[in-house]
């Protein structure tokens, strides 16, 4: 199956024109973070720094409730990221600037992933490679959003990705070296599912950290793409796993009909959204 | 995207998908609906420095709460047009007539509104669901495909967890559940089911409903007051979302919230919140 470039500009830019509807009530956020920043009082450094100790406890936890990512050794990270990192930091600043380095380690990861042949190359499947190339322009963008949140608030951008989890995505990459096409696959997904998991549940959970209406708002309108991701690389991995990858199609009514029944549930475990996984809310703060 | 035009059938690893999904089942079980049981309660105790009702125990709300997920709740259609009603099952067709204008309830104020329109919601998706069924059972709508089936079931499934956690929170502050479907919205799915003919008809009603459940979580997510309401609702409105990516899935679109042209959206919208 190959993937017409041209078609999928086009399909992106498109996407980049209309999507200017739904940035509407996130741009309205961001404006009244800038109200908001403006006329709030002093940073209270106490609070900010009990906040930032509560949740570094947590850090082991969030190791964990990775799968994979925590059996990778991510536990030994603890004491340096439970440094100072944002410690000076407003707790809607340090929840927000987390959030940007979760996108960015995302970006950095699906761009990796697309240069593999078997997820961006032309014996790919072209449904996993227009899905690793749009939430790749996603994760772009729900960057960006969260940074000029960062800034209107006063804070710092985070450009980079989430300390906690560089080492153990490198290691995952690396290890992709020599794989099959059957295996590669099937091991990106896996790393990108928990990437996306870990998005979508520290946003949910974060939701309920912040202070600010405008960063719940944010975080709500970017966790819900998060969890849908996280549907479609279940479905994915599934059929995967199930020797069934001529099935990862669309358009054709005729594969909806050969599709188990069970893939009609697996992207939807949970009845409610779980947030044991959850990065801890100062985890990727600058510092 | 190019289209596949090569018919796969699936053949010899449905026992594999199957394993896969009860394993997921038993987690839910296990650890999931327990866990966002006790969420439900911390939420009641965290609700009740906002709001003034009565005073419920964790205990009791726990057992009201289990006793709802065993015996279920009979679901209230609000109106009288019977396209929905007709396809659902006896005990989910009973009509009551609302005031829209009464609805939420007097006495439903603050989260317990949300709570309440919550719950209206929900009940709307599980009967809608559930006539669904009803009418594929019946052969009304053609070739139902099996994913397509186990897809309206566990939505189902799920939409009724939903409600009943609203529910048990109402009824932890002295306020009666709500059975009846959203008063607002009923009309319009009553009509649209009505001209439903086949599954993607179906399909796309879905797609409208749950879009109208997850942007209404997303907005109330900023809109509430108890640290706890937010959690609930930010727990669910991932969930909606999810099924909406895999009715785009099973409807052969791109699998995410997208413009009506197709285009996928990297922020969900609100628009369509009730």
């Amino acid at each position: 199956m190959t993937v017409d470039p041209r078609a999928l500009a086009e399909l992106l830019e498109e996407s980049q024109d209309l999507q200017a509807d739904a940035l509407r009530p996130t741009r309205a956020a961001l404006d009244e973070l800038v109200d908001a920043a403006h006329s709030s009082g002093p940073e209270d450094v106490t609070s900010n720094q009990r906040f930032h100790e509560e949740h570094r406890r947590e850090l082991r936890s969030s190791f964990a409730g990775a799968a994979l990512l925590g059996a990778a050794g991510g536990a030994a990270l603890v004491g340096v990221l439970a440094s100072a990192a944002g410690a000076s930091s407003s707790k809607d600043i340090q929840v927000l600037q987390t959030a940007a380095s979760i996108e960015n380690l995302a970006v950095a990861t699906y761009k990796t992933a697309l240069t593999l042949p078997y997820i961006g190359g032309a014996t790919a499947n072209g449904v996993v490679t227009k899905f690793a190339t749009v939430t790749m322009g996603q994760h772009v963008q729900h960057a960006d959003a969260f940074n000029s949140a960062v800034r209107s608030l006063g804070g710092k951008a985070q450009t980079k990705p989430d300390p906690a989890f560089v080492p153990v995505v490198n290691k995952a990459v690396k290890s992709l070296t020599g794989a099959s096409a059957a295996t590669g696959t099937l091991a990106v997904v896996g790393l990108a599912l928990e990437l996306e998991n870990i998005a979508a549940e520290t946003y949910s959970k974060d939701t309920s950290l912040v202070a600010k209406t405008s960063s719940k708002e944010l975080l709500a309108s970017v966790m819900g793409i998060e969890a849908q991701h996280v549907a479609v690389l279940l479905a994915v991995q599934a059929l995967l796993n199930a020797n069934a990858p001529q099935l990862i199609s669309l358009s054709e009514p005729a594969t909806v009909e050969a599709l188990p029944a069970a893939a009609g549930s697996v992207g939807f475990p949970n009845a409610f959204y779980k947030t044991s996984s959850a990065a801890p809310a100062s985890q990727g703060a600058v510092k | 995207m190019s289209k596949r035009n090569d018919k796969a059938q699936f053949a010899g690893t449905e026992s594999e998908l199957n394993a896969m999904t009860t394993e997921l089942d038993e987690l839910n079980n296990d650890v999931a609906v327990p866990s966002m049981w006790a969420g439900v309660s911390r939420m009641i105790d965290g609700m009740r420095g906002d709001i003034a009702g009565r005073s419920t125990s964790r205990r009791s709300f726990l057992m009201g709460a289990g006793a709802a997920v065993a015996g279920g709740a009979t679901l209230i259609a609000v109106g009288s047009t019977p396209g929905l009603a007709a396809a659902a099952t006896r005990a989910e067709s009973r009509l009551h007539v609302a005031d829209t204008a009464m609805f939420p309830p007097a006495g439903y104020t603050g989260d317990l509104a949300v709570a309440a329109v919550a719950a209206s919601l929900e009940n709307l998706a599980v009967f809608a669901y559930n006539a669904g069924l009803m009418a594929a059972t019946a052969g009304k709508l053609g070739t139902v495909p099996p994913a397509v089936a186990t897809f309206a079931t566990t939505a189902k499934s799920q939409h009724t967890q939903h409600a009943e956690a609203w529910n048990a929170v109402l009824k932890a502050h002295g306020k009666k559940a709500i059975t009846a479907t959203n008063p607002t919205l009923t009309p319009t799915v009553q009509a649209a089911f009505a001209k439903v003919t086949d599954v993607t008809g179906l399909a796309q009603l879905a797609l409208t409903l749950e879009s109208t459940a997850a942007a209404t979580y997303q907005a109330e997510t900023s809109k509430l007051k108890s640290t706890a309401a937010i959690a609930l609702s930010a727990s669910i409105e991932p969930v909606e979302m999810q099924h909406i990516a895999i009715l785009y899935y099973v409807m052969g679109m791109y699998p995410g919230s997208q413009t009506s042209a197709g285009s996928p959206l990297a922020f969900s919208s609100t628009a369509a919140a009730a």
